[in-house]
């Protein structure tokens, strides 16, 4: 046996050669499909949109602000919410997209990971905003969060949840959750940007080593939000199922998101050739498998709290059965699971870029409705005895999604054009260039 | 595709399965020694060689063909011409029959047949029968999927004519077939026979379907 100096590279076990490497980086860099008109997109074209999305949202955030003042802070700060877990589930769903591409070593999905990487980085809006809301939350002893009530009379249920909900540990949560998905997207986004100039192919691996810890990683701090902002809203309700939930509408709105990006991007005139309907089929795939899956986890979760028939399980859904919550109940089951069921099972639909562009769109609104689902009837529930603005106050629901939605796109937007619109020198691109379904 | 060859063809898979309860029409071309005759087949040593082949064989009108190949060639379908399968609509089909079986089988029971209080729910509860129906719907959509599949393919056989052939075995090491099958409307023994060796093909025999 020899023996390998502790200083010289690892072996590579996978046979390639650097000679191999450079021969092979030398052909994809001649594809006529990888030239940099075809492969970068001015900021200029980008800045146009994103000022008007910036515009739509500030007068959304300020709307929103008017309403806290004139109708009630509490429903305001619901109607911010749902913008904020929306935002939330986008950019969290695209780093978990990322980390799974990674951790499997997916070549399909090449082209399209530099605009999962972008919408994963700017998690750090929407982070900053929860931030904000628990601040919020804290400072002023519970606005949604009625467990941050302080006094009052004893409670037993809150005695015994207190180790978990407190506001401190409250805090620290939020502070970790965020930091962690700050920190694991932006090196994503770093690392892939540095093999684009150097062509390193062991950055690949590196990544997949991130991404195989930032796994379970993502699914603890996703999950534990998940309970924390939403699941306590009602600090009696309690489910297992709840991260899986939230999780659900996060994969699903951030494939949704990939596809109008995907779309516009093909619009512009870009990506042609390297983000084919091949690659549309295959988003369309994964947004048709994830409105099964929310249906599936979200009917699991009503199920089995329906049948068990727990006071404080199954008020949470009594609760939502009355007041006109019903009606979105069906407005759920219907817009949110059959029809895009019976949409997207066509393979038309899923090859057909602007069918599925519009299909992301309208996805990402059920998701919104279902923020707003989760959100919204609590709200109603914890104010008895404040304002009540009805259906005239509509308006300020829609203010608080299209705000923090508008400034989320407006940043997505100015980060495209901040880089190559593909990793240029991924170790598996050449996989990527003759991506074909087969089936 | 016209309602007489369709009736042909279901008649001929019905042929396949239950031979005693019908009988394949009489063949079009007969060998002296009055044998039906299956189809002519042609080798080909090459992978360019057959897909070029069949390039040409779809181009010139052939539906009931097919290539044989020791392994999977990418595109082959598209140079075969081969429509896409029908099979999803079948199991799309199933899966609906599926669903509405658990509907009638539950509400009919819980409902008129004999309605019976479990655990004080209202009869009329739509939540319990949901996994029925799932379970009902992905049951018979398996089913199609694995019989629909095996029946467009002619599935399961003892034995095929081209076995008969003794050449044919090399298709599972380092040679490429095509045969052309006499149910296809096209078929001519003297003109597809022109075509396979203009196509490249060597070693062009004639099979005969043996009973």
């Amino acid at each position: 046996m020899t023996q390998i100096a502790a200083n010289s590279p690892a072996p590579d076990i996978t046979g390639l050669q650097d000679a191999d490497w450079q021969a092979r980086l030398e052909k994809i860099a001649a594809d006529p499909r990888m030239s940099e008109e075809n492969t970068t997109i001015e900021s200029a074209s980008v800045s146009k949109i994103a000022m008007g999305l910036f515009g739509v949202g500030v007068v959304g955030l300020v709307l929103t602000f008017i309403g806290a003042l004139s109708i009630n802070g509490r429903h305001a700060l619901g109607a911010f919410e749902v913008g904020v877990f929306t935002a939330l589930a986008i950019s969290l769903g695209s780093l978990f997209w990322v980390l799974v591409f990674h951790a499997l070593n997916a070549s399909w999905s090449i082209t399209l990971r530099r605009q999962f990487e972008n919408i994963a980085t700017i998690v750090w809006f929407p982070a900053v905003l929860m931030i904000i809301v628990a601040l919020i939350e804290i400072t002023q002893g519970g606005v949604l969060l009625k467990w941050l009530e302080r006094g009052g009379e004893y409670n037993h249920l809150l005695e015994v949840k207190a180790p978990y909900l407190n506001a401190p540990f409250f805090m620290v949560r939020v502070l970790v959750c965020a930091v962690a998905w700050i920190l694991i997207s932006r090196t994503m986004l770093s690392w892939s940007r540095q093999g684009d100039e150097s062509g390193d192919r062991y950055l690949g691996r590196k990544a997949r080593r991130l991404a195989s810890f930032g796994i379970p990683v993502f699914a603890f701090t996703m999950t534990f939000m998940a309970f924390d902002f939403l699941m306590s809203l009602d600090y009696r309700f309690f489910s297992t199922m709840w991260g899986v939930y939230f999780f659900a509408s996060c994969a699903l709105a951030s494939v949704s998101a990939i596809a109008i990006v995907a779309t516009l991007l093909r619009k512009a005139g870009k990506l042609d050739g390297l983000v084919t309907e091949e690659h549309f089929h295959d988003l369309g795939k994964l947004m048709f498998a994830f409105v099964v899956f929310w249906a599936y986890i979200s009917f699991s979760q009503y199920f089995l709290i329906w049948y068990a028939n727990i006071p404080e399980e199954a008020a949470w859904y009594t609760n939502r059965q009355q007041h006109g919550w019903q009606w979105l109940f069906i407005v759920m089951a219907l817009g949110h699971f059959a029809l895009p069921f019976l949409l997207l099972i066509w393979r038309n639909t899923k090859r057909t870029t602007m069918l599925l562009c519009g299909m992301g769109v309208y996805l990402i609104l059920m998701v919104v409705l279902d923020m707003v689902w989760i959100i919204r009837p609590m709200v109603y529930m914890n104010a008895a005895g404040d304002i009540d603005p009805g259906l005239a106050g509509i308006w300020l629901d829609i203010a608080g999604v299209v705000g923090v939605l508008g400034i989320f796109g407006g940043l997505v937007a100015r980060k495209i054009s901040k880089s190559p619109l593909l990793p240029l020198k991924d170790p598996m691109l050449h996989e990527c260039l003759h991506h074909k379904n087969y089936v | 595709m016209d309602i007489k060859s369709l009736i042909n063809d279901a008649k001929s898979l019905g042929a396949d399965y239950f031979p005693m309860l019908m009988r394949k029409s009489a063949p079009k071309f007969v060998t002296e020694s009055g044998n039906a005759v299956y189809g002519i087949v042609a080798e080909f040593s090459e992978t360019p060689k057959v897909f070029s082949a069949a390039k040409k064989v779809r181009d010139a009108g052939y539906s009931k063909w097919d290539v044989h190949t020791p392994f999977p060639i990418h595109d082959m379908e598209e140079a075969m011409g081969i429509k896409t399968t029908k099979l999803p609509l079948m199991a799309g089909g199933a899966a609906i029959t599926g669903v509405c079986i658990a509907i009638v089988l539950q509400w009919g029971t819980s409902l008129v047949l004999y309605p019976t209080v479990v655990q004080g729910k209202p009869f009329e509860a739509w939540q319990p029968f949901v996994p029925i129906m799932f379970e009902l719907g992905i049951l018979l959509t398996a089913f199609m999927c694995i019989f629909g599949m095996l029946a467009l393919n002619g599935l399961p056989r003892f034995h095929h004519p081209l076995f008969s052939h003794e050449r044919f075995y090399r298709v599972g090491n380092d040679r490429f077939f095509i045969a052309i099958e006499a149910t296809d409307p096209n078929f001519d023994p003297i003109k597809t026979k022109k075509l396979l060796e203009e196509a490249g093909g060597t070693d062009i025999t004639l099979i005969e379907d043996v009973d």
